[in-house]
């Protein structure tokens, strides 16, 4: 609910000191969402970041918005309380590739699949960071890490596919260091009613340094990259034919073609379908129940005669 | 806040800097580096680096250079916002500031 509120990016800058490594890509993540606020035009106090656990999820300490540094993988189940309780706010999730896919990827499925009005930015490095540099859900194979010293054995996930998978209305990719981009996708995320997720290449310079190199270094961006926009034309291969790009498609199997593709990478908003919101059916529901038999009795039901016997 | 390149840049220039700056908004001037301020997302990584210690946060920054904010502001004014110092390659001018330093013998 946009109002006429003018803050600036100073104004979600927290007093704590910001605590990655120097040259982390998160750096420029944080910059980037802080320089995006403003436009929201929503007060402070009504915006809320959720994270879990990993070098990501240090986000909410530097927001001057609410916030809450919660438990591994679970911030889309917090998250996703909050949204329902609290539909007036703004809710972001922040959480990276061995939060939100491994110890986490149950949580991230329900919350995609229900369609909460939450906003997940997943931070993606392709290594588990805080713990010093074991493989994650998304290393590739043969990578060599301290817990793989012969080479990761697992196939990795694809986030988008899996999303897209677990019926994302809105699925998208961009870069740490491309501000632009980033800021332009995070607007369209957050104006999507549902979940939105979006999957950012974040390097992680101690772990995992350049992973993303390609697609950053003026030099080979141009031909490693599809910049996809909503009815623009692109190619999945130089010699194939002509698809516009469509992201508000019913059907998931273009947007499925692209989570697959890895030459070129595609990034920008690969779906955005209208679907409606996990917390405006809950509160919709709740409110048609009131209205019909009146508010419930907690604890009468609490004293009721609906119960069990456990015998022993 | 931003980090800031002080005198001792001015005709060092040795760039190591430049390597580690994971946003690419370190831009060279004619004889000091400039750090642009909006597109600095304060890493830190840059300032460890520098051999001649010439870079500092922006509150950090020594009394007798702190001048250097604006220069580093300054040095911005026509090109706004390039978004990547590498497009741009050498920019042969300095802010009056640099450029009223007297040279440094090599
Ligand atoms: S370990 Fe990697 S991801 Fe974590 S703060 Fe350091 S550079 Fe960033
Ligand atoms: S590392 Fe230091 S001396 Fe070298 S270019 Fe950067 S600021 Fe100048
Ligand atoms: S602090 Fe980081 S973003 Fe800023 S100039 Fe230095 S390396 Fe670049």
């Amino acid at each position: 609910m946009p109002t006429d509120i003018a803050l600036t990016p100073k104004d979600f800058k927290s007093d704590q000191e910001v605590r990655w490594c120097p040259g982390c890509g998160d750096y420029a993540i944080l910059a980037a969402v802080q320089g995006f606020m403003p436009e929201l035009g929503i007060a402070r106090e009504n915006i809320v970041f959720v994270s879990g656990i990993g070098c990501s999820s240090r986000f909410p300490y530097y927001m001057n918005t609410y916030g809450m540094h919660s438990v591994h993988g679970r911030a889309p189940a917090i998250a996703t309380g909050l949204a329902c309780a609290r539909p007036d706010l703004s809710v972001w999730v922040v959480t990276g590739d061995g939060d939100a896919l491994s110890i986490g990827g149950n949580h991230l499925i329900h919350a995609l699949r229900r369609n909460v009005n939450l906003k997940i930015l997943l931070f993606n490095n392709e290594i588990y960071g805080l713990t010093k540099g074991q493989y994650s859900p998304t290393s590739e194979r043969g990578k060599i890490t301290r817990s793989t010293p012969m080479g990761s054995l697992d196939e990795p996930f694809r986030p988008l596919s899996l999303a897209i998978g677990a019926e994302a209305s809105f699925v998208a990719r961009t870069i740490d260091s491309d501000r632009g981009h980033l800021t332009d996708v995070l607007r369209q995320a957050a104006a999507h009613q549902g979940t939105a997720l979006v999957e950012i290449y974040q390097n992680c310079n101690i772990f995992n340094d350049g992973a993303f190199d390609t697609l950053k270094n003026p030099a080979t961006r141009d031909d490693a990259l599809l910049r996809l926009e909503h009815g623009r034309p692109y190619r999945l291969a130089p010699d194939a034919e002509e698809i516009v790009h469509d992201v508000e498609d019913p059907d998931p199997t273009a947007a499925f073609t692209l989570s697959r593709l890895r030459h070129p990478t595609p990034i920008g908003v690969l779906r955005s379908v209208r679907r409606p919101a996990y917390d405006q059916l809950m509160n919709r529901q709740t409110a048609g129940a009131v209205a019909e038999r009146g508010p419930g009795d907690l604890a009468a039901l609490l004293a009721g005669t609906d119960s069990w016997t456990v015998r022993g | 806040m931003t980090y800031v390149i002080a005198q001792p840049c001015v005709d060092v220039k040795d760039k190591a800097c430049i390597e580690e700056c994971p946003v690419d908004c370190i831009y060279e001037g004619q004889r000091s580096l400039y750090i642009h301020p909006d597109e600095c997302v304060d890493c830190g990584a840059c300032e460890p680096v520098c051999p001649v210690e010439a870079i500092f946060y922006e509150d950090d920054t020594p009394e007798e250079w702190k001048d250097y904010y604006k220069a580093n502001v300054e040095f911005f004014d026509e090109l706004g916002s390039p978004g990547g110092a590498g497009q741009l390659g050498l920019i042969e001018r300095d802010h009056p500031l640099v450029a009223g330093q007297p040279v440094r013998a090599a």
